[in-house]
């Protein structure tokens, strides 16, 4: 497709699904190529405008980090998969989405993998929940215990402290202690 | 260093001022000189500009300050651990341009690059300030909304305001700069009064966040000249920016740092990781799209600003926290704009309370 043929496919999609100005001019500024290969993202997985602009940034600002094209992102092996797969396309969709914000956020992934697997760990009771901050933007973790008797709560209590080691490990990741780089 | 300048405004009353007179003297020749009798439209940002800030940058605005000189520190919360430093402003904007800057929110409504005529006035509420106070030791800095040095070439206005401070007792003024500009400093004995601070970057920040700064080692090599001259010398690491390899390159400045100032006669080092309002976080990716450090692992903190997610944050502060320790213990070292948990992380204690902070690193 030549420039021309490619914006005028970019618009073809944006304008009847309304996507705003701001996005359509980021999109329509990227080299040709990929701003194709996002339009044939774009239509192979069905994305809804939301996903296509929160998509678009990420893929720009990983390319920019990265120091190469969006279309260079696109044609890494793990969204190439997702794009070549089968299935549903609202699911490839969010695994989509999620795949760019695990190479967005690659540090901030693996940490947070590590965090909920040590949670996990817990093997905390159903009535029991450890909430991580979301995205690891504070050191605070909350603790939440569901009780209706004395009981429970004396029970609740008694769990809670036969779990403080793993509970203070998991503090310790928060505030950065065992390197998270 | 030789800074961009388009074009210089000097407001009609100042045109008698000896900061007048100065400027337009060792005005470069590419600036073209004219007078107003109403700047504000100078100030404001220029109509039409693709980047309105920027073209703020260069055009300098010779005024007079209406508004007091002196002001609490705009990054001052009870969120924060808070040194308790005092803004002197006697110019406001920068002729550098950090990607990062606060400046580019604090000043979007007026980016023209302000110095003001009647700086002398600024002296007089600094002197009523400290007689308030007797007995207090003041922590007086320039370097908050301008770079403390950047136009001294031009204004000479640092050596009347070290020769002032350095006549009287219980004021420490702090010069806060990015650039070598110290050929005036070197001119006047500061009699211990006067603290010159670094912010230091590493070369991979200063290339691609710094646009028109002095290179690390010019910054280091101009803090050992003044050293030798009687002034004090502190250092600013911030922001400290956690791309991948920031853990290495911070270590190593440190190390240069070291090797260019004896441990024992850095005043302070302060520290503090990137922080941006979304506001600021628009308006910088926005002037500077092709800086990759911002586009960091930067999530929304409780304190509605984009940090690096804490675990990172925390741990590559608290590296650089420990170099800092081995090289020398008796280093004062505090953090900016850090909540009160990350500083008891990264420095192992709660952060002192302002006025007990302020008065620490004023007796430095």
């Amino acid at each position: 497709m030549s420039d021309v043929d490619v914006a005028q496919a970019v618009r073809a999609w944006a304008e009847p699904r309304r996507l705003d100005r701001a996005h359509l001019e980021r999109w329509l500024a990227l080299d040709s190529y990929s701003a194709a290969a996002v339009l044939d993202a774009v239509c192979h997985l069905r994305l809804r405008v939301g996903q296509l602009q929160g998509a678009l940034g990420m893929l720009e600002e990983i390319a920019l980090v990265a120091g190469t094209q969006v279309s260079d992102v696109l044609a890494r092996a793990p969204l190439k998969r997702i794009l070549e797969g089968v299935g549903p396309a609202p699911a490839r969709a969010r695994a989509f989405v999620d795949e760019l914000r695990a190479m967005r956020f690659p540090r901030l992934g693996r940490a947070l993998e590590r965090m909920k697997a040590e949670v996990a760990a817990l093997k905390l009771p159903h009535t029991m929940t450890v909430a991580l901050p979301k995205d690891l933007g504070s050191d605070e973790l909350r603790i939440e215990m569901r009780v209706r008797s004395a009981a429970e709560f004396r029970d609740s209590l008694r769990t809670l402290k036969e779990k403080a080691d793993g509970v203070e490990r998991i503090l310790e990741l928060l505030g950065g202690g065992n390197s998270t780089q | 260093m030789n800074f961009e300048l388009n074009e210089i405004v000097i407001e009609e009353r100042c045109r008698q001022s000896a900061l007048t007179a100065r400027v337009v003297s060792r005005a470069p020749a590419t600036a073209a000189v004219t007078f107003a009798t109403d700047v504000r439209n100078a100030v404001r940002p220029a109509a039409g500009a693709a980047d309105p800030f920027g073209t703020g940058k260069r055009r300098m605005v010779v005024m007079h300050r209406r508004a007091p000189f002196l002001m609490a520190c705009p990054a001052g919360s009870s969120e924060f651990a808070c040194c308790g430093y005092l803004v002197l402003v006697l110019a406001s904007n920068c002729p550098m341009d950090c990607s990062y800057c606060f400046l580019q929110e604090y000043l979007a409504d007026n980016p023209g690059f302000q110095v003001y005529a009647n700086y002398a006035d600024a002296f007089d509420e600094l002197e009523r300030t400290r007689r308030r106070a007797p007995g207090r030791a003041l922590r007086v800095g320039t370097g908050e909304l301008a770079d403390s040095l950047a136009f001294d070439r031009m204004t000479g206005i640092s050596r009347d305001l070290v020769e002032f401070c350095a006549a009287r007792d219980g004021l420490l003024l702090e010069l806060k700069t990015k650039t070598d500009e110290i050929d005036n400093l070197l001119t006047v004995d500061p009699r211990g009064r006067t603290l010159v601070s670094w912010t230091l970057s590493p070369p991979h920040v200063v290339s691609s966040s710094e646009k028109g700064t002095a290179p690390p080692a010019a910054r280091l090599a101009a803090a050992g000249s003044v050293l030798e001259a009687g002034y004090k010398v502190g250092f600013h690491l911030d922001p400290v920016i956690a791309y991948p390899g920031a853990e290495r390159d911070y270590l190593a400045l440190l190390d240069d740092l070291f090797d260019t100032i004896s441990p024992a006669r850095i005043a302070f080092i302060s520290l503090g990781g990137l922080r941006m309002t979304p506001a600021l976080r628009t308006a910088a990716r926005r002037r500077h799209p092709r800086d990759p450090l911002l586009c960091g692992e930067e999530v929304l903190a409780p304190d509605g600003r984009y940090r690096t997610f804490t675990p990172l944050r925390a741990s590559l502060l608290r590296a650089l926290e420990r170099r800092i320790a081995a090289a020398s213990p008796a280093i004062m070292r505090y953090l900016c704009m850090e909540p009160p948990s990350i500083h008891r992380r990264v420095l192992g204690h709660a952060p002192a309370p302002a006025a007990a902070l302020g008065a620490a690193l004023a007796e430095r």
